[in-house]
């Protein structure tokens, strides 16, 4: 029980960070207001810094959790990554109730500020995300993905005072809410075939089923069950047509979080909840990888997610709408790499987490950063000729397409390369050339991200684009562009964290020996 | 067997509460009934006298205030469905025990989260009726 807390502690830190920031925001000094996001990304920072002096040998062990150190490569990528959407999110909360206040225009008055709560479910969403990474049994695992989910919706309707972002935060609850049903039905099912709800155990049982035959056919279809709601999560096929008209209405800030969030929250559920029922244990039916059923579940999600994503992709003009069904696509690239099962798949899979989290938001901070007579930009044409009076936007919008299409010296590349590796390696080539096929789809529309600001000339619709406000957005944007430049010189470091993530000899590469013992002994 | 079944003893407390309930509201029935003045009119034979009209659209607005008051008041309902439980295992725990005092600082954290939450209401100004 206690050895579990041990891993929580930054969980806590970010839970605190939330509580306090959520209070400090009903303040009634503009210092203390304007200082919330500071207070956020600080609460952020004490974690990053926190969690590699949690997770040593003994600790792992004494815990037993599926995957022990995944916890140590999530909460590092995903407190650094929410620094930089804390920044792009700063100055978008509350800016038209703070200049009334500013010009002495208006009193403040708590009831109409909501820039704490808004950092506070900030916080809370990345807490659920984090808590995630721990899981070791189904209610848990269920309570962290809808940590992470519930405060988003708020988020979206927050994000904008319009009536757009309202009705995208309220097609986004009804079908979050549906899909939340959906996957719970499935761990019902779950528990009904393992009867438990331990991972590890459920692991244990359907090791024992498939030595006696097969996995119950319960277990089967309550995997699909949650392989289908946990979809609409990562934004896959088909559970993913709230994506486009969600990240439209919300804030860019907000889309960039949604993109990242709510779709690594749902890959690491997938990762946890397949791990349970093995690559390994189904030599006899299929040589090495998942049962039958859910390999070809997967398999058609995978080609349908990536396709469905690309080909919407061509056909939209707001760039939000671009950007959300390339997010559709990127999880279709990442279902290859949850296919292709531990070790290099799984491994892959968080790099390209990590990649994407990264050259996403590198995206969306050109779009956070910049305005149109006090309105985001929303259209292709907007970015017409961004060079000549924005010049490092530009730069950072290109690198960020160019690094999405997966081109050769950028992150977004290697991400890529791993994940088709490690799909030719389990053996799924023609699901890597359909992804290849689809890399080159993709690169019609993400050449018209490059295209429009770099060779168009502007427009009188562009000359109006301006700075926004807040000089943080295009800051995050600045980090992120560096990154994707920067961070594949150390790729090599980092794949090296990500195999240790999911690397756990008691399930996959050596059966727990008391187990065979007792397999043995049972025979 | 047989005495198991009629030994109604053990419901001897529950009969006394349905008789005294019943007893209440036939005797404030009654009571009102002889004792209270009579007047009638328009206003003071509706349904919630200084309430809303029960009569016409469900589609009313409602203040926004009853509605962050329930919220509120939901705070304190859930610190209580968790601490009954809460109460009645934890004298089962061995004083000074590890458990005993992992279960403390669980309900002293749960106990602060909801402080803030009350504090955070007030700061908010739900409590202000203008």
């Amino acid at each position: 029980m206690v050895e579990k807390l041990w891993f929580l502690i930054p969980e806590m830190i970010v839970f605190g960070g939330a509580v306090l920031v959520s209070v400090l925001g009903l303040s009634k000094r503009k210092v203390i207001r304007d200082a919330l996001p500071i207070v956020a990304g600080g609460s952020l920072l004490a974690a990053l810094i926190v969690t590699p002096m949690l997770y040593d040998a003994e600790h792992v062990a004494a815990a037993n959790l599926l995957m022990g150190n995944l916890g140590l490569y999530v909460k590092v990528v995903v407190c650094g990554i929410g620094i930089l959407l804390v920044m792009m999110n700063t100055g978008l909360i509350d800016r038209r109730l703070e200049s009334a206040v500013a010009a002495g225009r208006a009193k403040f008055d708590p009831i109409s500020a909501t820039r704490g709560e808004f950092f506070a479910f900030l916080l809370l969403s990345l807490t659920g995300l984090m808590l995630c990474s721990n899981a070791n049994d189904l209610i848990w695992l269920f309570l962290a993905l809808e940590l992470t989910s519930l405060p988003t919706y708020v988020m979206v309707a927050m994000s904008r005072g319009s009536k757009k972002a309202q009705e995208a935060a309220v097609k986004y609850f009804f079908l979050g809410a549906l899909s939340a049903a959906i996957f719970l039905y499935g761990f019902a099912l779950l528990y009904g075939a393992s009867g438990t709800i331990v991972l590890t155990e459920m692991r244990d049982v359907f090791a024992r089923q498939a030595d006696f035959g097969d996995v119950s056919n319960l277990a089967i279809v309550g995997m699909i069950l949650s392989i289908l709601g946990i979809s609409f999560k990562i934004a896959a096929a088909p559970m993913h047509f709230y994506a486009p008209d969600v990240y439209q209405g919300a804030a860019a800030a907000v889309a960039a979080f949604l993109a990242f969030v709510p779709k690594f929250a749902g890959l690491l559920a997938l990762m946890l909840l397949l791990s349970t029922i093995g690559w390994e244990n189904h030599y006899r039916f299929t040589e090495i990888g998942l049962p039958p059923a859910l390999q070809i579940t997967l398999w058609i999600i995978a080609v349908l997610t990536m396709t469905l994503g690309n080909v919407g992709a061509l056909l939209q003009t707001s760039i939000k709408r671009i950007l959300a069904y390339s997010s559709i696509a990127h999880s279709g690239y990442m279902l290859i790499g949850i296919l292709a099962g531990p070790g290099l798949g799984m491994s892959a899979v968080l790099f390209y987490m990590l990649a994407y989290g990264l050259m996403n938001t590198a995206a969306f901070a050109v779009l956070a950063g910049l305005e149109r007579s006090g309105r985001e930009i929303e259209t292709l044409d907007d970015l017409a000729g961004l060079r000549q009076r924005h010049p490092l936007m530009a730069g950072v919008m290109v690198v960020s397409a160019l690094s999405l299409i997966g081109f050769p010296p950028l992150l977004g590349f290697w991400g890529k390369l791993y994940l088709f590796i490690a799909g030719i390696e389990a053996g799924h080539i023609l699901l890597v050339v359909i992804a290849g096929l689809n890399s080159a789809i993709s690169a019609w529309y993400y050449l018209g991200l490059v295209k429009m600001p770099m060779l168009e000339q502007p427009s009188a619709r562009a000359e109006t684009v301006v700075r926004g406000p807040s000089l943080w957005p295009r800051v995050a944007g600045l980090i992120t562009a560096a990154a994707v430049i920067v961070v594949p010189l150390f790729t090599r470091n980092l794949l090296k964290a990500s195999d240790a993530a999911v690397a756990d000899e008691q399930v996959f590469v050596t059966p727990d020996t008391d187990d065979s013992q007792q397999l043995a002994s049972r025979k | 067997m047989l005495t198991f079944a009629l030994d109604l003893n053990a419901y001897l407390p529950i009969g006394i509460l349905i008789v005294m309930a019943l007893l209440f509201a036939v005797v404030n029935l009654i009571g009102t009934h002889i004792l209270g003045p009579r007047r009638h009119g328009e206003r003071k034979d509706t349904p919630y006298e200084s309430g809303m009209d029960p009569i016409g659209s469900a589609r009313k607005r409602f203040n926004v205030r009853f509605y962050i008051l329930a919220m509120t008041f939901l705070v304190f309902d859930v610190e209580i469905i968790f601490l009954y439980p809460w109460a009645v295992t934890y004298t089962k725990l061995t004083p000074g025990s590890n458990d005993a005092a992992l279960f403390l600082c669980r309900i002293m954290f749960f106990v602060a989260t909801s402080i803030i939450a009350y504090v955070y209401a007030w700061r908010k100004g739900v409590f202000r009726w203008d």
